[in-house]
């Protein structure tokens, strides 16, 4: 018995040094700032879901060079103060870089924070045109869009494509949406100069309400071509059940905040279908070979896949982390800031990851999608009607 | 023509379910003078069990009963629920803070809404839940242009109705009697031999009832509801109370209803009205209450010197 | 009440008291001054220490900054007792007014720092001015109204001066000389240096005459303005300078993050700022410190409960007021004694203020009155003054008379109308025609407040203390309306006000003596029994130095001995030259004491003349029924 039990005890302890030995190696500690509490904690726990997966996938494919991925997570609930403290957390624990965060008001104190302390951050929900044009920031870039280049491809869709002529504008008043909402108005501008367009209505509706007949009448009295609303998609859905409802027949576009199974579950299907979205490209029609491979097992643990893209942008900022550090060969900021720039073999779920000199995505293309009767995005096909 | 009453029409049934949310609010306002922050949230929670109670069995209820029949079960089975909630809101958090006076009572109060908010995400997560289609009438016409469900008629009549009972209760029973008394100056009122712990159990059980249907018909009318969508009727209520005049009960019906009806017309009419359109109204209320700073329907009340 | 034994005598008495009390406080004030060193040396330290890093100092400049909004809106709330739910209006403004003028005009941080304070104390006058009557919960909506309106404001970036929901970016950072102030560690002391100043400028207020007031409106706005507090300015003064302080804590968290946008003025910062007031206790600034580390660090604790943390947060929150309503560390006026006043050089033997405040009175005050007296024949007249509430006239056209130097009594059946006319004399009401007035000048038209100051002092039918405050303080109250200390010569404690302030003690301390009541000088009115409530009432209209003392049913509620006692006080008032008009329903007291009787009933003026006449007059005693029982 005796000597069964030291046959076992030192298989036990080589079987650990071996273990101990494959990742023997210091984790690679990466932080993500997400907005866990407060108003979007739905998509900042998403967010921490989904980069929690995509560092198992990673860890799965040998870490980084032997070294695993390990995660620490900052909550700002979605709090411009809170989100000093969080990224100030974060700096402090000496974390290799950041992925973070979600609301461009409340990256940006936190993006200063890092740029100070010269430490990469990738913002994954904020698509404020100014976070990369207004000021020098070496160390930030991020995986997700900018609001003019959607607007500027609504524009031109809804024009050119479309031949939409009178344009009704919605918005909520708050960064993202009335960003998205200004950036359709100057690209509409020179086609309202030849004549070709007109914004009979632009103004904002309060989120968090529910009834919005008042601004939705005086929307339908506008006669507007096509109704675009360019912020999120709980008010979006009260929008279009209430506007059909109030008598509006006119194609509605949400811009890329809408699409989403929570704006169809709102919405009810039979209003959300025929509904148009300007997205990019959505997860389940990108077929790079991390996507399944990502949605499969994010679905396996948490029952469904992400019901916002963002969460699927954050996922991609560890993958292009990941990717950075190992072209570079270093944890070292300016190395990590630097590989970003100029890496081109990172693959997200969402394509090829590629940065510009100031830190936006490359190459995001916009598409037109339509809710078709499953409730599903499918890509839209003009049909004459 | 048609818009204006197309606008007032909207206005009417936002200002329904802000004079019922108003009127349980103001029952617990006038009485004890509690700002009772948690009130919103009680709302919020009704629409939450009415959507439990349809959505359980995959809409058992609704199929067993019929739509209107499940409808009518919710609302019984959701009123009992948030009265509950409201004792024990009283219990908790307010009965031991009374002797401490008004102001710890105020975060006590501010307390219980940020516990009841969190517990409501912390229970049904913090993604929007909808209403589903199935569960909710959806008869409709057309009238003189204005498209009019079979539900909204049902909202505006149930309100009238349930806010008709609440008036006569106060204004013509005994025991509403109590009630208004307890209002106007609860120490008399109980060395006059009120039980005023029989009133303070009514107010606490009624109101947030109230609060509790508006909810739960407000999820069916809307369809989405999340965890913190009392935040904003909490606030309405309480304006609306205060336009009424303090410890007015009928008078926080007019004041929803008036609300309602104000914010449609505002947003309806003015440029980039919607925006501004919260501001507008506490704007009115102010320049009401330099005007008539006991209410628009006023207090009676008279300070002895 | 021993008026004979002299004060000498008394002095002598206490002496040893004296020595041991005062040597046990010498050594508990070195005690609390050496832990008031020990933590401000923890304060310099803490940057220093070595577990403390970048994060926990930027931890410790937010507490700062919800310490300093929690200090600004006690002035208001914890003070005055005004219930503001929209302070963050005033911290939003300061924001603002920094972010714009710099980004637009590159107007250094450090300048912008009055010019916020200035800016958002206007703004508070501005839009407080119309609404600041008010009473209670209708003030608090008009708080939130008004927090609101600035936010949505902000939101819909009228002129494009605020940049919308983007927010304002690009902000500067303060430069003192050549240092400027960017790291963590410069933030940490600018906002806990700023805090240091603003707790001894408040702690001087409190201090003050100006304090003292705040805290007489947060007990009973009546009386206060009755005892000639101008009570509208001083809540308006309290509202500016609370939207000040908010406004340089705005200066100072623009330029620290460089970066504001509407998210940070929610509704949610100004409902914070009221639980930290009331966590901390009101009016205790130490406990604003505390409710601030609390608001700030709970939720930066707790962190690791991820979405549980504002579950915890709100339970927290109904728990410290189950538990503690007084908040952590509240504000206890009882255990300070005459120190507690701020006063400075107090006489070790207290009862040689009671000398002080006779001899100044003898020289200041006696001889006004002799000459008031003097000068008129009639010193308070009403002509035909009339009043009506609703469908009932309360006072019909009714011609008062009150001589120098005389007890005139009012008296009349219940609902006569009486207290109603000592109302509109005092000016609560104005009367719907007629005239009142004294030595000579029309009153009719003045305010309570300046009525006071004119030389009317009154007390009230049900009495009107202030129940949370000393007795000391309850009749300091009354030289407030002589006394013109403002709000930066308290901050400064300029020698001047030091006199102010010396006088009013002494004043105070000898009306407190003359009824009898010196020894519950440190003692909470509201603990004091109902006869001696009545007394305090006196003596702090005495405190006023009024020619002319109008007491309303003062003997209610006393029995015999108390009566007599009362009388006695009341002559020997007379005997000091002031004019007495009373409002009594002891046929006793009337007939022992009064010079000259006026029969009111429904309104009107049905008799009057000596006492003895009135007492046989039949048309009075048709109007009271018969002869009054005790």
């Amino acid at each position: 018995m005796k000597k069964l039990g030291i046959l076992f005890g030192t298989a036990f302890v080589i079987l650990l040094f071996v273990s101990s030995m494959v990742f023997a190696e210091e984790p690679v500690v990466i932080g993500l700032q997400a907005p866990i509490t407060g108003d979007y904690a739905i998509e900042g726990q998403m967010a921490k879901q989904c980069v929690e997966i995509a560092a198992d996938l990673i860890n799965k494919e040998g870490g980084i060079n032997g070294r695993p991925v390990e995660i620490i997570i900052a909550d700002d609930a979605s709090n411009p103060k809170d989100s000093a403290l969080a990224a100030q957390k974060l700096i402090s624990q000496k974390v290799a870089a950041v992925i973070g965060s979600y609301g461009s008001s409340v990256t940006e104190p936190a993006a200063d924070l890092y740029e100070r302390n010269k430490m990469v951050s990738v913002g994954y929900g904020c698509t404020a045109v100014r976070l990369t044009l207004s000021k020098d920031r070496k160390f930030f870039f991020r995986t997700c869009g900018r609001d003019d280049s959607q607007g500027q491809f609504f524009a031109k869709f809804a024009v050119e494509e479309m031949g939409w002529k009178r344009i009704a504008i919605m918005h909520d008043n708050q960064t993202y949406g009335k960003g998205v909402a200004e950036e359709t108005k100057k690209y509409l501008e020179p086609y309202v100069q030849e004549g070709k367009a007109e914004i009979v209505y632009y103004d904002a509706i309060t989120p968090k309400e529910k009834d919005y007949s008042a601004a939705i009448t005086k929307l339908r009295e506008t006669k507007p071509d096509v109704w675009y609303y360019t912020a999120y998609y709980p008010e979006a859905g009260l929008l279009i059940r209430q506007g059909r409802e109030a008598g509006i027949t006119i194609p509605f576009v949400g811009s890329n905040a809408v699409p989403n199974d929570d704006f169809v579950k709102i919405a009810g299907i039979e209003y959300a279908k025929g509904t148009l979205m300007t997205q990019e490209p959505m997860p389940q029609d990108i077929n790079t070979p991390i996507s399944k491979v990502f949605l499969d097992a994010y679905k396996a643990k948490f029952g469904d896949i992400p019901s916002s893209p963002w969460p699927i942008y954050a996922a991609d900022g560890l993958f292009a982390l990941v990717q950075a550090i190992k072209n570079a060969n270093s944890t070292k900021s300016e190395n990590i800031a630097n590989a970003m720039r100029t890496m081109t073999n990172a693959e997200g779920i969402t394509g090829k990851i590629l940065f510009t000199e100031r830190g936006d995505r490359k190459n995001i293309p916009y598409a037109m999608y339509e809710y078709n009767d499953q409730g599903k995005l499918q890509l839209y096909t003009p049909t004459s009607n | 023509m048609g818009i204006f009453l197309e606008q007032l029409i909207n206005g009417l049934t936002i200002g329904s379910f802000y004079a019922l949310v108003a009127l349980g609010y103001s029952m617990v306002y006038g009485v004890m003078k509690l700002i009772n922050f948690a009130h919103g949230d009680l709302f919020a929670f009704g629409s939450y069990v009415g959507y439990t109670i349809l959505v359980w069995g995959s809409g058992w209820v609704t199929q067993t009963f019929g739509i209107w029949g499940g409808m009518f079960i919710t609302l019984l089975i959701t009123f009992i629920a948030v009265s509950i909630a409201g004792i024990l809101v009283e219990r908790v958090a307010y009965r031991p803070v009374y002797p401490a006076g008004r102001l710890p009572l105020v975060v006590s109060a501010l307390g219980m809404s940020i516990f009841i908010q969190n517990g409501i995400m912390a229970i049904w997560g913090p993604r929007f839940q909808a209403y589903p289609s199935e569960v909710v009438p959806s008869t409709a016409f057309d009238f003189m242009g204005i498209h009019i469900t079979l539900l909204k008629i049902f909202i505006l009549i149930f309100s009238l109705l349930l806010m008709t009972i609440i008036y006569s209760i106060i204004e013509k029973t005994t025991f509403g009697a109590a009630i208004r008394a307890s209002a106007l100056d609860r120490e008399t009122a109980t060395m006059l031999g009120i039980d005023i712990r029989k009133v303070i159990f009514f107010i606490f059980a009624l109101g947030p009832a109230l609060g509790g249907l508006a909810g739960v018909m407000n999820g069916m009318y809307y369809r989405s509801i999340q965890f913190n969508m009392g935040w904003n009727y909490g606030l309405k209520a309480f304006t609306a109370t205060i336009l009424g005049g303090i410890g007015n009960i009928p008078g926080a019906m007019i004041g929803g209803i008036l609300l309602g009806i104000l914010e449609s017309l505002f947003a309806g009419y003015f440029p980039s009205g919607g925006a501004w359109k919260d501001g507008f109204i506490f704007l009115v209320l102010i320049l009401v209450l330099i005007w008539r700073p006991n209410g628009l329907i006023g207090e009676k009340i008279a300070e002895k010197v | 009440m021993n008026f004979s034994r002299s004060f000498h005598q008394r002095i002598l008495e206490s002496q040893s008291e004296l020595e041991e009390k005062s040597s046990k406080n010498r050594r508990s004030s070195s005690v609390s001054r050496l832990i008031t060193c020990l933590i401000v040396l923890v304060f310099i330290l803490y940057p220093f220490l070595p577990f403390i890093n970048d994060y926990w100092i930027d931890v410790a400049f937010f507490v700062g900054i919800y310490t300093l909004l929690g200090l600004s809106l006690n002035i208001v709330l914890g003070e005055v007792g005004l219930f503001d739910l929209g302070h963050t209006a005033f911290y939003a403004i300061g924001a603002y007014t920094t972010a714009i003028l710099n980004t637009t005009f590159n107007i250094p941080i450090l300048v912008l720092l009055p010019l916020s304070a200035i800016l958002a104390g206007g703004f508070a006058y501005l839009v407080m001015s119309p609404v600041i009557h008010l009473r209670g919960d209708y003030l608090c909506i008009v708080t939130i109204g008004i927090g609101e309106i600035v936010r949505i404001a902000i939101i819909n970036n009228p002129g494009g001066l605020t940049n919308g929901p983007n927010g304002i970016t690009g902000i500067g950072i303060p430069q003192i000389g050549p240092l400027f102030v960017e790291s963590p560690t410069q933030f940490y002391f600018l906002i806990w240096i700023l805090i240091a100043l603003a707790i001894i400028a408040l702690t001087r207020l409190q201090h003050s005459r100006i304090g003292r007031a705040w805290n007489y409106i947060r007990e009973d706005e009546i009386a206060a303005e009755l005892n000639g507090v101008d009570v509208r300015s001083y809540k308006l003064l309290a509202f500016v300078l609370g939207a000040a302080i908010a406004g340089i804590t705005g200066n100072v968290y623009a330029s620290k993050m460089m970066i504001i946008s509407p998210d940070s003025f929610l509704f949610m910062e100004s409902a914070l700022l009221f639980c930290i007031v009331l966590l901390g206790g009101l009016g205790s600034i130490p406990g604003t410190i505390f409710g601030g580390a609390v608001i700030v660090v709970f939720p930066e604790i707790f962190r690791q409960f991820a979405s549980f943390r504002l579950l915890f947060f709100g339970a927290a929150l109904m728990v410290m007021m189950i538990f503690r309503p007084a908040g952590l560390w509240p504000r206890k006026r009882e255990h300070l004694g005459l120190e507690g006043l701020g006063i400075h050089h107090l006489p070790s033997a207290e009862e040689i203020l009671i000398e002080s405040g006779l001899r100044w009175i003898q020289d200041t005050v006696l001889p006004e009155l002799k000459r008031a007296q003097a000068s008129h024949n009639c010193l308070l007249e009403t002509q035909a003054v009339t009043l009506h509430f609703g469908g009932l006239t309360a006072v019909n056209l009714f011609d008062l008379q009150v001589k120098p130097g005389k007890i005139t009594s009012l008296i009349g059946p219940n609902g006569a109308g009486k207290t109603t006319l000592f109302n509109i004399i005092t000016g609560i009401y104005q009367p719907f025609s007629g005239q009142v007035l004294f030595l000579g000048e029309n009153i009719t038209r003045l305010k309570p407040h300046q009525i006071v100051s004119k030389g009317i002092a009154r007390t009230f039918q049900n009495i009107r203390l202030f129940p949370n405050m000393t007795c000391i303080e309850n009749v300091m109250s009354g030289p407030h309306c002589h006394t013109s200390t403002g709000c930066w010569s308290a901050i400064l404690r300029t020698p001047s006000q030091l006199k102010e302030e010396k006088q009013i003690v002494e004043t105070a301390a000898y009306r407190l003596h003359q009824v009898g009541l010196w020894s519950y000088r440190n003692e909470l009115a509201k603990n004091l029994p109902y006869g001696k409530q009545r007394y305090l009432e006196i003596a702090r209209a005495l405190a006023t130095s009024p020619k002319l003392l109008i007491l309303d049913e003062p003997s209610s509620g006393l029995n015999d001995k108390e009566s007599e006692d009362l009388m006695d006080l009341l002559q020997s008032l007379i005997a000091e030259g002031f004019t007495i008009l009373l409002i009594e329903h002891d046929m006793n007291v009337v007939m022992g004491i009064s010079d000259w009787v006026t029969v009111m009933d429904m309104g009107s003026k049905i008799a009057e003349g000596i006492p003895i006449d009135i007492y046989n007059n039949p048309v009075v005693i048709e109007a009271y029924l018969g002869k009054e029982d005790e």
